[in-house]
């Protein structure tokens, strides 16, 4: 239970805070391509549903469009991702940022999309060329401390579950 | 069975099939929403009490010049909309200007074709049927509980189906030919994927019609009584424009059809003009109805980290309605979206990428406030490029400097909320640049609700 308090407690603000950094001047990362990226291929599958609750609520907090949006938005990559993740059981840093890069561009796109259908336009549906660029440099060593560290450290899905889910 | 789970994460596909439940449904899941993300709220609106103290708003004289730019912007609208020349209503009928609420369902040429009015039937009482705005005729009120408008009440808001309505009644119109004749002919809406919204069917002189040559003129109404109401001649329609097909040598165009394009672009409506018989005078028209909600209530902005991308959290004594303007000293800050316990998060003007119904006032002496529609489509510091639709030709080479105002957008964002200073893009006339006054930190603002239960 404790696991979850900090999940819903931290990654929303996690939003807030990449827009903080890049206030500072730090490069421009968009936190729903990290958790993306951690659900996809780290996460526990049984938690994947509220962990990606957990991810929308926080990017409404910087995004105009509504919270069902958002559950699409981000969730839609995952799904297509999560099958993959028994093809790379090894994990290797450049599947990773591929796969950072393709969502860095699948997020923006798939958010101009579904704001055109439920005429819910919001701001980040433009992509940015820079984002992918840094997505794909930063988010493989991002992910690689973050899921070991708290609220992620709770979820992360150990090197037996995946073996069953691999057999 | 275990391991068959695993591969196949039921729970995932589940939540996107409750999203999009969701989204059919928004209404039912609004308070789960708000709740949700107003939880995540309080850690940022916890931080807020060390954000210092909220700022009232800048200087007088800028406020003073916000103050009497929304003033003179209500007084020309009111002197353009009501006085339009040409317009021979019954002696003693009056004009009500009427904000619109919402426009609504697919017409000819793919334009909306409904609207709803902040008045409700009922205040108007016994009101002629034709809507007009300045010189031009806009559609037809309907009577609550007959055809379209049959699960009406008289207390819900006044429906308008306009002329590109499917069930709007066939107009006798004609226009000024170059030659000095006239043409006459029926119009009639047209279909939604047409070129235009309105379409021209019987000529009472086909000959003459298949030569003509030019677009863009004028047409009018000419008086013709249908049922017990009737549409009074030298109402402006919208103007013609020809469709065919370009010959090969590049003289002449093949002219299939004639259609017209309306006055003014449905989307871009932000006031009409309802006509109230003199014969049984209605209510005072002053009665605060709920539709016009302007109680204005306290509350603190705060910038969101990273709130350079115009994302601001709102903190209220009461729960703020979705849309709700936030507007400081006349100033709109932005549109809200209320969460429990009185927070919102509010996105600024220039951060928004939504459809808004805009005015935009000429300096005095420079012409009518125009209205448009159009949104944003990009941002850079302060300044906003947005893309616009709605003004004729003729309005759109006129315009040089002007003011942004707020048109109609919904029953918590009315009309002439002033937005920034704007300029046409010099190279895209269909781009208008918008400078916005940066204001950062904490500050005292107001956001309209509804007004209270009685």
């Amino acid at each position: 239970m404790r696991r979850w308090f900090w999940w819903f407690l931290l990654v929303p603000q996690g939003f807030l805070l990449v827009g903080l950094l890049e206030d500072l001047g730090l490069p421009p990362l968009d936190m729903a391509v990290l958790s993306s990226l951690y659900l996809s291929w780290f996460a526990q599958r049984s938690a994947l549903p509220f962990l990606l609750l957990g991810v929308a609520i926080g990017r409404t907090l910087v995004d105009e469009a509504t919270l069902p949006i958002h559950i699409l938005v981000t969730g839609i990559p995952i799904a297509l991702l999560l099958p993959l993740r028994t093809m790379f059981v090894a994990q290797r840093w450049l599947w990773q940022a591929v796969a950072a890069a393709l969502l860095a561009i699948a997020i923006p796109k798939l958010s101009g999309l579904f704001g055109r259908a439920f005429d819910q336009p919001s701001v980040s549906s433009i992509l940015n060329g820079w984002q992918v660029v840094w997505s794909a440099l930063l988010i493989p060593p991002l992910l690689s401390v973050l899921r070991f560290l708290p609220p992620f450290v709770g979820f992360t899905e150990s090197a037996d579950q995946k073996k069953v889910v691999a057999r | 069975m275990v391991k068959k789970s695993a591969a196949f994460p039921a729970g995932l596909y589940a939540m996107l099939l409750f999203a999009l439940a969701w989204l059919t449904l928004p209404r039912v899941f609004a308070p789960l929403e708000r709740w949700l993300v107003g939880s995540a709220c309080v850690l940022p609106r916890v931080g807020s009490v060390w954000m210092g103290e909220p700022a009232m708003a800048g200087n007088r004289e800028e406020l003073a010049l916000i103050s009497g730019l929304s003033a003179e912007l209500r007084e020309r609208v009111e002197r353009h909309d009501l006085a339009g020349s040409g317009i021979m209503m019954p002696r003693g009928d009056k004009s009500v200007l009427c904000g619109v609420l919402s426009v609504g369902r697919r017409g000819g040429g793919g334009e909306p074709s409904e609207l709803l009015l902040d008045h409700t039937y009922a205040e108007l009482g016994d009101y002629r049927e034709i809507v007009t705005k300045g010189s031009a005729l806009l559609g037809f009120l309907l009577e609550p509980g007959v055809g379209r408008a049959a699960d009406d009440k008289a207390d819900d808001p006044a429906r308008v189906i306009l002329c590109n309505h499917r069930d709007a009644p066939r107009l006798y119109a004609g226009l000024d030919n170059n030659d000095g004749t006239q043409l006459r002919f029926v119009v009639e809406p047209a279909a939604s994927v047409d070129p235009a919204a309105l379409r021209v069917d019987f000529w009472d002189d086909p000959y003459r019609a298949s030569n003509l040559r030019e677009s863009q003129q004028r047409v009018y109404t000419l008086p013709v009584a249908f049922g017990r109401e009737r549409v009074p001649g030298g109402l402006l329609v919208g103007r013609t424009r020809r469709w065919g097909y370009e010959q090969d040598n590049g003289d002449e165009t093949l002219t299939i059809g004639m259609f017209v394009t309306p006055a003014v672009a449905p989307r871009a409506l932000s006031h009409v003009v309802v006509w109230q018989s003199g014969q049984h005078p209605a209510l005072p028209i002053e009665f605060q109805s709920s539709l016009r909600a302007r109680r204005r209530i306290k509350a603190t902005v705060y910038d969101l980290p990273g709130a350079t991308h115009g994302r601001h959290m709102l903190v209220a004594n009461e729960d703020v309605p979705d849309g709700a303007a936030v507007v400081q000293d006349g100033l709109f800050l932005g549109s809200a979206r209320g969460l429990c316990l009185g927070s919102a998060l509010v996105t600024s003007f220039a951060a928004s990428r939504q459809d808004w119904s805009l005015l935009f006032l000429p300096p005095e002496g420079e012409g009518d406030p125009v209205e448009l529609h159009g949104s944003v489509v990009r941002t850079e510091g302060n300044v906003a490029w947005l893309r616009w639709t709605g003004p004729s030709r003729e309005q759109l080479a006129r315009l040089g400097e002007g003011f942004l105002f707020t048109g109609s957008n919904g029953k918590f964002c009315p009309a002439c909320l002033w937005i920034g200073r704007a300029v046409p893009d010099q190279f895209e006339r269909n781009l208008l640049k918008v400078i916005v006054p940066v204001l950062k930190g904490p500050r005292i603002a107001e956001v309209i609700v509804a007004e209270r239960d009685v």
